[in-house]
C-alpha cells in the first residue's frame, strides 16, 4: 500500500513554488524545468542509460523544485545530480566521470548555440588534463545529488507510468492500434519535461495521455459528462484538462528570444545576474 | 513523516532503545540521516488498537475509489530533512565500517531513538548506493519485527544481510531485523551483469552464492534463516568458517556432499567444476542436533537444502508443524524481559548465594596450624 504512495506537492508548494518567491516568473520557470529535463533526457540518450532511470531522474528533478529556487541551485547541475541518484536507485549506477564529460559537453554544445559562432559547426573541446573543470564539475554533482536527497527527505520513491498506459490501452481496446500507443507513450515521455509528475497521481497523467491521443488520432471514446471513459481511472474531467494543458504548453511555439533566455540561464550564477538586471529593469 | 506503522513490540512496556534507528552522515555537505521507529507514544498506541497501517487516516466512504489509487491527501507532500540538531546525541551504542549508532533524544518529544551516522568520507562515488538501499528497503517495509525508519535527518556537518548479530532485540525479548545494507529491490530486471555475489555475510551465505550464481532469489534468506536457527539451538554460529572454501567444506560435511537429487543444477553453476566433490556421505544433522525433535530437524533441513527450488519458502516455514508442537510459541507478551543495557540497566543479582558455614574451614586452618 505505501508504495503507490508517492510524495506529491502540497497546495501551498503549488500556489507558489520557491522559485518564484524569488521574482522568477512562472513562464520562465516553466521553460527552465523543461529545459533542464531535456539536458537529463539527452544526458540518459548519450550514456545509453536505461528510459527508467532517466524517467525517475526527471521526475526527482521536478519534486526538487517545489522546495528549492533555481536562485540557489542550477538546473544544469541538479539534473545532473538527479541522473546520477535515480541510475543508482534504479540499480545501474553511471561511472561519475562518464556524466561529467556527457554533461560538459552538453553544457558546450548549449553556449556555443548562444556564442557569435554559433553559425558554425559545433566542436567539442575535451577538459584539460590539468584544467579545474572536472573537479568542479564533480563537486557539483556530489553536492546537487546531496542536496536533492536532503530536500526531498530521503524520500526518493517514484512510480512510473509504463505499465500502467498498457492496462489502460487494453482496457480501452487500444492496445492494438500501435498509432495511438506510440503517441500515448510519447505523450507520457513528454510529460516528464512538465511538473505533472510532481503534481498530480499516475493514473491522471496517462489518462490525460490517451485523452490527447484519441484527440489527435480522432478515436471516440465515451465521454458525456458525468461518466466519461476516465472515471473509470479514478480521475475527473477537470485534472486531465489540467495535465493536457502542461503537456500542450511543451509543444508551444518559443521565439527565438525565449530560447536563447534558458539556454543562458542553466547555472545559478546566471540566473542570479538575470534577476538582478530584471529587478533594476522593472524599478 | 508520520506514516510509521508498526508498533515496535507488542508489549506495554519497552524500552524505546530500538524504536527508532537513525542515521547521520557527517561528510562533505554533512548529511545526517536518521531512521527512526516510532513516533510518540500515543500514535503508537494508538496503532496497536486499529491497523497497524496509515489507512485509518482516509474517510470511510469513498465508493468511486479503486483500491490502487488512493485520495490525492493521502499522498505525502514533498518534505525536506530536518537538522541532526533536532536530536540530542546521548550515549554511543556500536560502531561499524558503515558508520556509528547513537542514543539520541528527539528535543520535541523526548523520544528515545537510534541514530545512525554514516560515515561519507571514504566515498568516491557520491552518496553510498547501499545506504539508498538500507533507506528504500526500511521506508517501504513497515513491519512491527524490522526496524522502522523514522526520518531521515541532515546535519551541516554533513540487507540481504540477515544474522544474527543484525537481529536486535529489546528488553522485552522482541526482535527486530536490522541493516538493510545489502537489501535490494527483487523482481525488477537486473542489468546484464547480474547481481552481485559478494552478498550477505559469509557464515550466513548460501551455498549457490558461494558457488558463483549471479541470479538468485528470496531463498538465500531461508539459508541464513536456518543459519540462524541453527545458532539459536546451539549457542554459537553454525559455520563459524575462515573463508568460502572452508565454507563450502563445512556446508557438505553437515549436509553430506550435493548430489543429483539433493541438487540438480548444481554441475551448471560457474564455481562447481573448481571444486572436488569429496566421496558421498550421509548428512550429519542428527549428531549435531541431538536434542531437536525430529520436526524441528525437519524444518531445519528444509532450510540448509542445497537446492533453491527445493528449500522452503517462507510461507512454508511458517505453516511448518514445529511452530505447532510443543512448547508452543509464546505470545510476545509472555517473553521474558531482561534489563536494557542501552538504559544501563543492571542485572540485580536475585540473592546473596549463602557461603558455606565459616565453621567448617576452623578444622583446617587448626590443622594447619
Amino acid at each position: 500500500m505505501a508504495s503507490i504512495l508517492y510524495p506529491l506537492a502540497s497546495l501551498s508548494q503549488i500556489e507558489k513554488t520557491p522559485s518564484r518567491e524569488d521574482g522568477i516568473p512562472e513562464d520562465l520557470e516553466e521553460d527552465l524545468r523543461a529545459y533542464g529535463c531535456k539536458l537529463i533526457h539527452q544526458a540518459g540518450i548519450l550514456l545509453k542509460q536505461k528510459q527508467v532511470a532517466v524517467a525517475a531522474a526527471q521526475i526527482l528533478f521536478q519534486r526538487f523544485w517545489f522546495v528549492s529556487s533555481m536562485k540557489q541551485f542550477g538546473v544544469g547541475d541538479v539534473g545532473m545530480g538527479a541522473l546520477y541518484l535515480a541510475s543508482k536507485l534504479e540499480e545501474c549506477p553511471l561511472r561519475m566521470r562518464d556524466l561529467i564529460n556527457v554533461y560538459d559537453l552538453l553544457l558546450q554544445r548549449a553556449s556555443h548555440s548562444l556564442s557569435s559562432k554559433s553559425d558554425q559547426d559545433f566542436r567539442y573541446h575535451p577538459m584539460s588534463y590539468f584544467g579545474s573543470t572536472f573537479y568542479e564539475l564533480k563537486d557539483a554533482l556530489v553536492l546537487s545529488e546531496m542536496q536533492i536527497l536532503k530536500r526531498l527527505g530521503f524520500n526518493v520513491h517514484v512510480v512510473l507510468p509504463y505499465g500502467t498506459l498498457i492496462s489502460y490501452l487494453r482496457i480501452l481496446g487500444l492496445d492494438k492500434n500501435t498509432e495511438a500507443c506510440t503517441r500515448a507513450w510519447g505523450y507520457l515521455n513528454d510529460a516528464h519535461q512538465t511538473p505533472v509528475y510532481a503534481l498530480y497521481q499516475i493514473p491522471t497523467i496517462i489518462c490525460a495521455a490517451i485523452y490527447l491521443t484519441a484527440m489527435h488520432l480522432q478515436i471516440p471514446l465515451p465521454a458525456s459528462s458525468p461518466l466519461s471513459w476516465w472515471e473509470l481511472f479514478d480521475t475527473n474531467e477537470e485534472d486531465v484538462l489540467s495535465v493536457s494543458g502542461h503537456i500542450m504548453r511543451l509543444y508551444r511555439e518559443r521565439t527565438a528570444e525565449e530560447r536563447r533566455r534558458v539556454v543562458g540561464l542553466v547555472t545559478k550564477k546566471e540566473v542570479r545576474r538575470w534577476l538582478e538586471e530584471n529587478m533594476t529593469a522593472s524599478k | 513523516m508520520s506514516l510509521e506503522s508498526g508498533p515496535s513490540t507488542p508489549s506495554k512496556r519497552r524500552s524505546k532503545w530500538e524504536e527508532y534507528v537513525e542515521e547521520d552522515l557527517p561528510h562533505i555537505s554533512h548529511l545526517k540521516r536518521r531512521i527512526k521507529h516510532k513516533p510518540s507514544k500515543e500514535v503508537e498506541e494508538s496503532q496497536e488498537v486499529a491497523h497497524p497501517t496509515p489507512n485509518n487516516l482516509t474517510p470511510t466512504f469513498k465508493p468511486l475509489h479503486s483500491i490502487f489509487v488512493p485520495a490525492r491527501t493521502r499522498h505525502p507532500p514533498i518534505l525536506p530533512s530536518r537538522s541532526v540538531y533536532s536530536y540530542e546525541r546521548l550515549n554511543q551504542i556500536e560502531e561499524g565500517s558503515y558508520g556509528v549508532v547513537f542514543r539520541a533524544r528527539d528535543k520535541k518529544t523526548g523520544d528515545i531513538v537510534a541514530l545512525k551516522k554514516l560515515k561519507l568520507d571514504e566515498e568516491k562515488n557520491g552518496f553510498p548506493i547501499t545506504a539508498l538501499r538500507e533507506i528504500y528497503a526500511l521506508m517501504s517495509c513497515r513491519h512491527d519485527n524490522v526496524v522502522g525508519i523514522r526520518e531521515v535527518v541532515v546535519g551541516d556537518t554533513l540487507t540481504q544481510d540477515l544474522k544474527t548479530s543484525n537481529l536486535l532485540m529489546n528488553n522485552r525479548g522482541t526482535i527486530k531485523v536490522a541493516d538493510f545494507g545489502l537489501a535490494r529491490r527483487y523482481g525488477d530486471p537486473v542489468g546484464v551483469g547480474g547481481m552481485t555475489q559478494l552478498v550477505v555475510t559469509l557464515w550466513y551465505r548460501a551455498p549457490e552464492i558461494l558457488l558463483g550464481a549471479t541470479t538468485y532469489s528470496t531463498a538465500i534468506d531461508l539459508w541464513s534463516v536456518g543459519c540462524i536457527f541453527a545458532e539459536l539451538l546451539l549457542k554459537e554460529p553454525l559455520f563459524q568458517a575462515q573463508g568460502e572454501l572452508e565454507l563450502i567444506s563445512m556446508i557438505f560435511k553437515l549436509l553430506g556432499p550435493p548430489t543429483k537429487q539433493s541438487w540438480p543444477d548444481y554441475s551448471s553453476l560457474p564455481l562447481a567444476k573448481t571444486i572436488s566433490l569429496p566421496s558421498p556421505q550421509p548428512h550429519q544433522f542428527r549428531q549435531k542436533f541431538p536434542y531437536l525433535t525430529s520436526v524441528g530437524l525437519d524444518l531445519l533441513m528444509s532450510l540448509l537444502t542445497y537446492d533453491p527450488e527445493q528449500r522452503i519458502s517462507a510461507e512454508e516455514a511458517l505453516q511448518h508443524p514445529y511452530f505447532s508442537e510443543s512448547p508452543l510459541p509464546k505470545h510476545p507478551d509472555m517473553f521474558g524481559s531482561f534489563p536494557s543495557a542501552a538504559a544501563g540497566e543492571k542485572r540485580r543479582k536475585p540473592y546473596e548465594s549463602p557461603t558455606a558455614p565459616r565453621g567448617a574451614n576452623y578444622g583446617v586452618l587448626d590443622e594447619m596450624q
